[in-house]
């Protein structure tokens, strides 16, 4: 809320932004009109102290500018501030030997003379403070032998000595007894009422808080979350998500503005028949794969983030290949990842609790909530999926209560009828979390009036009526062209189109490897060949080269498509055995040997990395069962166990030699998701025991750079490592590229090339951007009941 | 100011008491018997016996003089210390400025008496200054990385430990005549000072306690902290940057001619402190002063009356006897806070 036109202020700041070492909450505009109490809530480490020490110039602004009675504090004279200004904080000084009477005395330093002679005058108002804040009887005790609390409100008196216009408070009234608090917080009022005196000040009792302030400011999350009066901040479901304790047992609390009570909220409807908490929610579904949900969801995402929501991703069950382990070690799907970081947010395992990772072609591993539960046969997955249904419901309340908006990602088509019983993933979630719903249809594959329409038909009138909107996507030419057919599918559907989205050629991370990535691709001057295994997975690994025009990224299953790239990637799998055996059907495996022994670059990344050791066993028969002898380019060997690994990674690329030497020591990030134990073959047994396994020529395991902790394996020119997504952290894939480029004596231009992570930022934003023009994104927080000022 | 007015002029009336009885006493002692009723004709002017005269007005006087004066910059000094740094237990020894001083004065000396010539006081309190500007300044740096007070403390001894480490490897390439001299010097000792000596070190008491005093008022703000300073309108760097110089500058002129006298400055103002029974630094400054000149004339009197005619270092009797307070202090510290 700006109010410039506010005259009668004695404190405000312009776009000020407050913190430490880097910017903890930017933009705060307030504004203290003289006599009125500015109470700042919010949970420890929020950053209220922070802003209350800018506003008293003990810390200096990072941006924007604090005004006392409209001059600029940063160039204020201190005595001038201090005739003005007084403050409370929550730091304990203990002077030894200066009695109470000498402490309060000090307020008048502004006013006294060269040597702090106090004067009649000066003694009369340090009596007056004394017995205001009732310190009298403390007056001639020594400041350190007397309690808390009396302390308090001896600095307390200091500070109304000081005869400020404007009285900053860091928790005036923290560890003390309701006594002492009452005398605080009596005092506080007089002195605003009576000499029009503006305080701010910071409470962590929100009782006293709602009852004394005339002006609540609620702080969370880096951000001021709510301004207003008590009666507008003070809503319980607010207060509660504020300091995180919604779906808690609060009883121990007592009464209190977290409890529902008598207030009513503010913005829109009645929150409470949300499902629960106060979280909106907006479904994307779409009329059929691939047209586009993803990336809506995540463009919306990025718009409420933007816009200042706190908005989280939401789909209860993903298909893919590609997986991500979260901090805690869980799995999830990239897409919810790549939308989390939309919403400026940690990934959580309850943005998707559910992933299907498909082994081969009817069965799927089945991971709940992070952990896998089993591999399922299709059928066998329908029928299991109904006791999964309290799961998503938990998982979607987790985080219904840490935002305002939950953007949720359909499945496929909504109206596959005869899958359709026990829906979780359509309807039936949108009536779990009473969703509004956006349809999208996909005009460039065509048949767009019929994809939505009859989509529409074909739901049942409740579900029907869910449909708020519809979004007409990946539109190529000119959009003027399609206003009739607005108007068409307006007419006919009965519901308002939303939008007509162009087509976007933007790299977010595929969802699955149903993407068209792996169409053939002509070479350019830098190329990249990656073996494109029947059950390729982690692919997203090789998605930062794709930023450099003059590379090209290959996925090849053809020896003879192989040619002399100057990097060959295996990258990883669901089933390395299986992989293994094909490679050896296709020829790939001498293709990779006849090109590493010629001197190339061959990395192999997780089950591209097993595979490039000797020997891949498998005694409990987590893929096949069987022994399967590896490329033999590295000296180690790969005994397939239950036990899966799933950590991320942050640390530095090993003593590798080669090639690649320069890149010792270069940080890098990625996570670690497979089965097995990969470990290096001595001398020794590489003659005896992998008799079976034949090693190429000249592998000499002595040369072997050997790290056990997941960074691998390498030897000549040939790396291997379970880290996925080594190439991402910004600096390592341009390093990469320049260091084998010198090597084949190219010149390639890398410049352009930045972080995976930061690269992705730029993408949300120009894709927010890209749908704010194109969407009607006003009507869209119609649908959630938020109407925007 | 509020305090017990009372008992800060019984205060101030004993110290003068026995501040006279040891200016009494010192003037009377000493390797060659000269009666009390012929000190008052030399003083007075009116004796005949010139090798007594010589005696009292060019040796014991001078000495006893700079014992007053060198004993009040020392606890001056380390009260405005303690105030700069919230910590009772720093001084000008304790943070390595006389080390630091020590070290620079002994580089000059040698590099000047290598070369036939000798060192006026002026030059010995311009090198003193820069060695305890120098170890100050590692100190602040240290200070600023630093909010831990006892990491301070080490880091200042670690500092004194390396600058007198330093000087005894000069020391040990010094010429043999001059090794004596220096010795003696820097074990802290009165010694062999003059009037022109007294008058220079004097003046710069004199300086030093006249903007302590104009610091007062700031300095009482100060010990409510930095920031309740700071928000009453104390201009926090003037007055740091003050505390800083004033210091230096009285730790620098003992360390130039009397050499490190340890503990004074720690001890005398924590004793001054619970005599005045207030932290007021109208009160405490020239109580810090004259407490530190009664203190330093007994230790010296002590010094040079003990082992009698040998002299002890005047530095290891102020450590004997004010060690003991120190520790008390931190006990007692210790005592208060739980």
């Amino acid at each position: 809320m700006r109010t410039d036109m506010q005259p009668d202020r004695i404190l405000h700041t312009d776009d000020l932004t407050i913190g430490y070492d880097s910017d903890l909450i930017s933009g705060i505009e307030l504004n203290v009109a003289p006599g009125r109490i500015v109470t700042l809530i919010g949970p420890n480490g929020s950053g209220k102290s922070t802003l209350l020490r800018t506003l008293t110039g003990q810390l200096e602004a990072r941006g924007g500018c604090v005004y006392l009675d409209g001059r600029d504090m940063s160039g204020m004279n201190v005595l001038d501030r201090a005739r003005d200004m007084s403050v409370v904080m929550t730091s304990s000084v203990r002077p030894r030997m200066m009695t109470c009477r000498e402490v309060v005395a000090m307020g008048r330093y502004p006013y006294t003379g060269r040597f702090g002679k106090l004067r009649k005058a000066d003694e009369k108002i340090v009596d007056h403070a004394l017995e205001l804040t009732g310190s009298a009887e403390v007056s001639d005790r020594f400041f350190d032998r007397i309690s808390d609390g009396q302390r308090q409100r001896v600095m307390l008196a200091r500070a109304i000595c000081q005869q400020p216009r404007v009285l900053i408070l860091d928790e005036p009234t923290s560890y003390l007894d309701i006594r002492y608090r009452l005398d605080i917080l009596n005092t506080i009022r007089t002195i605003a009422d009576r000499d029009s005196v503006a305080v701010v000040m910071s409470l962590h009792e929100l009782e006293p808080a709602m009852r004394i302030s005339d002006t609540v400011v609620a702080i969370g999350d880096g951000h001021i979350l709510r301004t207003g009066t008590p009666q507008e901040v003070f809503e319980e479901s607010f207060i509660r998500r504020l300091y995180g304790i919604e779906g808690r047992d609060i009883s121990l609390l007592g009464p209190g503005p977290w409890m529902e009570g008598e207030r009513t909220v503010p913005v829109g409807q009645d929150a409470s028949d949300i499902h629960g908490t106060g979280a909106r929610a907006i479904m994307i579904q779409g009329t059929m794969s691939g047209a586009g949900k993803s990336m809506i969801a995540a463009g919306l995402c990025r718009i409420f983030a933007q816009d200042g929501y706190s908005v989280a991703p939401f789909k209860s069950q993903n298909m893919a290949l590609n997986s991500y382990v979260t901090s805690e070690g869980l799995e999830m799907g990239r897409a919810q990842v790549m939308q989390a970081r939309c919403c400026k947010r940690e990934p959580l395992v309850c943005m998707n609790p559910i992933l299907l990772k498909p082994t081969d072609d009817s069965g799927s591993q089945v991971i709940v909530n992070g952990i896998p539960v089993g591999n399922m046969r299709a059928a066998e997955y329908f029928r299991y999926k109904q006791q999964l249904v309290p799961e998503i419901q938990a998982a979607y309340d987790k985080l219904a209560g840490m935002a305002d908006i939950i953007v949720i990602e359909g499945a496929g088509s909504p109206v596959e009828l005869n899958l359709k019983k026990n829906d979780i993933v359509n309807m039936g979630l949108a009536r779990m979390t009473d969703a509004a719903v956006l349809l999208v249809g996909d005009i460039d594959r065509g048949g767009v009036f019929a994809q939505l329409i009859g989509t529409l038909d074909l739901l049942e009138p409740d579900e029907r009526a869910r449909i708020k909107g519809l979004i007409v996507n990946k539109f190529r030419g000119d959009i003027g062209l399609f206003k009739d057919g607005i108007e068409i599918l307006e007419k006919k559907g009965h519901k308002p189109v939303m939008g007509v989205v162009p087509y976007l050629d933007i790299r977010l991370e595929d969802e699955d490897s149903l993407s068209d990535r792996f169409s053939a691709r002509t070479k350019r001057d830098f190329d990249i060949c990656v073996i494109r295994f029947p059950r390729i997975s982690n692919f997203t690994d090789m998605d930062v080269f794709e930023q450099v025009p003059d590379l090209s990224v290959r996925y090849v299953d053809d020896p003879d498509d192989v040619g002399d790239p100057d990097i060959l990637i295996l990258p990883g799998t669901k089933n390395t055995g299986g992989d293994l055996e094909w490679m050896k059907q296709q020829g790939l495996d001498a293709a990779v040997i006849s090109y590493a022994r010629a001197g190339g670059v061959v990395i192999g990344i997780c089950g591209g990395y097993q595979m490039l050791g000797m020997r891949i066993s498998d005694p409990d028969g987590v893929e096949s069962g069987a022994t399967v002898c590896g490329i033999g380019l590295l000296p180690v060997a790969t005994v397939m166990n239950r036990e899966k690994t799933r950590t991320e990674y942050i640390g530095y690329i090993p003593a590798w030699k080669g090639v690649l030497e320069d890149m010792n020591g270069m940080q890098v990030t990625g996570y670690e998701i497979h089965n097995g134990v990969t470990a290096l073959v001595g001398r020794e047994l590489f003659d005896t025991e992998y008799g079976d396994c034949v090693p190429v020529p000249d592998a000499d395991p002595s040369e072997c750079v050997y790290a056990p902790d997941g960074t691998g394996c390498n030897r000549g020119n040939i790396y291997g490592t379970y880290i996925h997504g080594i190439f991402d952290e910004e600096g390592v894939a341009p390093r990469l590229i320049s260091l084998i480029a010198a090597h084949r004596g190219k010149n390639i231009d890398v410049s352009m090339m930045r972080g995976h992570f930061d690269e992705s930022e730029d993408m949300y934003d120009k894709l927010a951007e890209h749908l704010r023009a194109c969407l009607d994104i006003d009507a869209i927080y119609g649908m959630m009941g938020i109407v925007r000022p | 100011m509020i305090m017990d007015n009372k008992r800060v002029t019984s205060v101030f009336i004993l110290m003068s008491v026995c501040l006279a009885l040891l200016v009494w006493i010192n003037i009377l002692t000493g390797s060659m018997f000269i009666p009390a009723k012929e000190v008052i004709y030399v003083i007075m002017g009116k004796s005949g016996n010139e090798m007594w005269t010589n005696i009292i007005m060019n040796i014991r006087l001078p000495r006893l003089i700079a014992a007053i004066v060198l004993g009040g910059c020392l606890a001056l000094s380390g009260y405005l210390l303690q105030t700069f740094f919230d910590n009772p237990i720093v001084g000008p020894f304790v943070l390595g400025i006389s080390s630091g001083a020590k070290l620079t004065v002994a580089l000059t000396l040698i590099f000047l008496l290598s070369k036939g010539r000798n060192i006026g006081s002026f030059g010995m309190i311009v090198s003193a200054f820069a060695g305890a500007m120098m170890a100050m300044g590692f100190v602040l740096l240290i200070s600023s990385r630093t909010r831990s007070m006892s990491l301070l403390v080490i880091c200042g001894i670690m500092i004194g430990y390396i600058c007198s480490a330093i000087t005894d490897f000069v020391v040990t390439f010094a010429d043999d005549s001059n090794i004596v001299n220096l010795h003696n010097w820097s074990m802290g000792s009165l010694n062999g000072i003059n009037m022109t000596q007294v008058a220079i070190m004097s003046l710069i008491a004199l300086l030093c306690l006249i903007c302590a005093v104009c610091m007062s008022k700031p300095i009482g703000a100060y010990r409510l902290g930095q920031d309740y300073a700071s928000s009453m309108g104390v201009n926090i760097r003037l007055l740091k940057v003050m505390l800083i110089m004033v210091s230096s500058l009285l730790a620098a002129s003992v360390t130039a001619f009397a050499g490190p006298i340890s503990f004074v400055g720690i001890a005398v103002p924590h004793l001054a402190g619970n005599m005045v029974r207030t932290s007021s630094p109208s009160v405490m400054i020239p109580a810090c002063f004259l407490g530190g000149a009664v203190v330093t004339l007994m230790c010296d009197c002590i010094a040079r009356s003990v082992f009698a005619p040998t002299e002890v270092s005047i530095s290891s009797v102020t450590a004997l006897l004010l060690v003991p307070v120190v520790i008390w202090m931190l006990l007692g510290r210790r005592k208060n806070a739980d």
